[in-house]
């Protein structure tokens, strides 16, 4: 491996036509066979990075190398080295399984005979080798996707880039998928994900990167984000009425959020004694985790 | 820049257009019977029509049966047909609403290489159509000299020519609807005022040049000297008109269609 990054991304900033500033100087490199996970509310930047990896949007300013190469000249070489899973599902829905990869493997040059191998392999590995001869409409959400994730992998990428793999997926099936990559992880794989479940990135990413508003608001590994930005503890008391009905007015971190208030410590017989007299139904005292950290840096204000 | 730059082995442009071309073939064979059939039945149905009824009354235009002077034009009004369908509609369902090009766009190959392939594909569905028609044709008797099987390269062309200004107009549109407008303005008026249902030279001479500027009278008044009828502009016209409209408008509308493509 050379020492180089695999995706080095240096101050890009990306303006659609309307005016919309989509991204807004945006820095963050992703070493060869690290997993690499993008977070952040919709309208954070997050696809439109994803897409300018592979010149599927342009960048406005900023440098981007992704294998060495500059995707507005490389395009070509960048999309032949990684393999790319949009938002979307776009399979060809006129044909089955095995004549959408077919089809896909010759966008890659590959040989009648290597595509064979290689589908019976992509197949068996993401467990779809009973659906070969099915029709796309037949196959479930999860099949579709894992099809999809096949249909990446045919060249065998050293890069793979996807952009919310598991969204809509039952648990089984994202279990499965995380299992997937985690395999590919020990065979050199570098990836790139963005995300809305905060289990996801903290299961398969090494680092990860926080997005609000175009910007990159917290960069770091998952479990030091969540020691060192939130406090260890949250008392959550669901109820109005609970809530109302308490007195505490110490310095212990407090958000209101509707109907529900949050006291946040890192001293969990701090918040015990909070929640002393109030009915065991009506509060919740748990260890903070990612999603605590992204409301924190990104608000609870809907994005939209 | 990296070392891996020399080495990585991309497909050859041949070989992506070629992969595109394949996947639309793929696409539309995998309907053998819905896609198939119809170029068939459509010029048989129109000639059976024509056959009973109308023939009885017109005997003959510029000196052909008039059934066969239709004929030769009907080769190619297929090929036109089919293009702007495969243009308009069916790119646009592939753009917006089957995110087809969303996934091809993932592979190794550009924005401009899906266009081309896509045109490539157009343009080989206009030659199969055509081919359709003459067969046809002949089982009505009316291929009459083996010339007539220029029709197959020529609706090639036309296919390309009109795939080339479908996909010029679906660059600009963003209402699936508005194709309508394309049809009943555009491409009906060719049926009538192109050289297909009456010569060119019934028009009056003050907007007979008007003609000149209509896209199907090219390759349609090629086919009538392949078979050997009259004609007003002649093949050189003809064939320059081809020469320089098909790849002007096709780098036109691929240029356009990559705004759509990347964002």
């Amino acid at each position: 491996m050379s020492a180089e990054p695999a995706i080095l991304v240096r101050e890009v900033t990306k303006t659609y036509a309307g005016g919309f500033q989509a991204v807004q100087g945006v820095s963050f490199e992703v070493q060869h066979g690290e997993f690499f996970g993008l977070l952040g509310p919709n309208g954070a930047g997050k696809s439109s990075l994803m897409r300018m990896l592979y010149n599927k949007s342009t960048r406005t300013s900023g440098h981007i190398e992704v294998l060495g190469f500059d995707p507005l000249r490389n395009e070509l070489e960048i999309k032949y080295l990684s393999g790319i899973v949009p938002q979307d599902d776009n399979l060809d829905v006129d044909l089955d399984v095995v004549t959408n990869l077919r089809v896909y493997a010759r966008f890659y040059g590959l040989s009648a005979k290597a595509t064979r191998a290689r589908i019976d392999e992509l197949l068996d590995f993401l467990e779809l080798g009973e659906k070969k001869k099915a029709k796309i409409r037949e196959l479930s959400g999860g099949m579709r996707r894992r099809l999809i994730i096949a249909r990446a992998l045919l060249n065998e990428p050293k890069l793979l880039i996807l952009d919310e793999p598991t969204t809509g997926l039952d648990p089984q099936v994202r279990h499965l998928i995380w299992d997937k990559l985690r395999l590919l992880k020990k065979q050199g794989l570098t990836l790139m994900l963005t995300t809305h479940y905060m289990e996801e990135a903290f299961q398969l990413c090494d680092r990860l990167a926080i997005l609000d508003r175009g910007l990159t608001v917290l960069e770091g590994r998952p479990i030091d984000l969540v020691k060192s930005h939130i406090e260890a503890y949250v008392l959550e008391i669901i109820q109005r009425e609970a809530s109302a009905a308490l007195t505490y007015t110490g310095p212990v971190r407090r958000e209101t959020i509707q109907d529900r208030v949050l006291f946040f410590s890192n001293s969990a017989a701090e918040l015990e004694a909070i929640a002393r007299g109030l009915n065991p139904g009506d509060f919740y005292l748990r260890q903070s985790n990612l999603e605590d950290v992204f409301l924190k840096t990104t608000g609870r204000s809907l994005h939209e | 820049m990296s070392d891996s730059r020399v080495s990585v082995p991309v497909p050859s442009l041949v070989r992506r257009l070629g992969a595109v071309w394949w996947r639309h073939v793929r696409v539309y064979s995998s309907s053998l019977f819905s896609n198939g059939i119809p170029p068939f039945l459509e010029p048989l149905i129109f000639l059976v029509g024509i056959g009973l009824g109308l023939g009885r009354y017109i005997v003959s235009m510029d000196g052909l049966p008039y059934i066969q002077f239709l004929a030769v034009g009907l080769v190619l009004t297929s090929a036109m047909y089919t293009a702007s369908f495969e243009n308009t509609f069916a790119t646009f369902v592939r753009l917006e609403f089957d995110k087809v090009y969303d996934g091809m766009q993932a592979a190794s190959l550009t924005a401009e290489n899906l266009m081309w392939g896509e045109l490539l594909f157009t343009a080989t569905k206009g030659a199969f159509f055509a081919g359709a028609v003459l067969v046809m044709l002949s089982v009505f008797g009316l291929v009459t000299t083996p010339w007539m099987l220029v029709g197959v390269p020529l609706g090639f062309l036309t296919a390309a020519l009109f795939g080339a200004i479908a996909m010029l107009v679906t660059s600009a549109v963003t209402n699936i609807n508005h194709f309508n407008f394309y049809f009943t303005l555009f491409i009906s008026p060719l049926f009538f005022f192109s050289g297909v249902v009456f010569p060119l030279s019934q028009l009056p001479e003050n907007i007979r040049w008007v003609a000149m500027f209509l896209p199907l009278t090219h390759p349609v008044e090629l086919l009538r000297t392949a078979a050997g009828g009259h004609t007003v502009f002649g093949p050189v016209i003809n064939l320059v008109y081809l020469g320089v409209v098909i790849p002007v408008v096709g780098t036109l509308a691929v240029k356009r269609m990559r705004r759509r493509l990347i964002s």
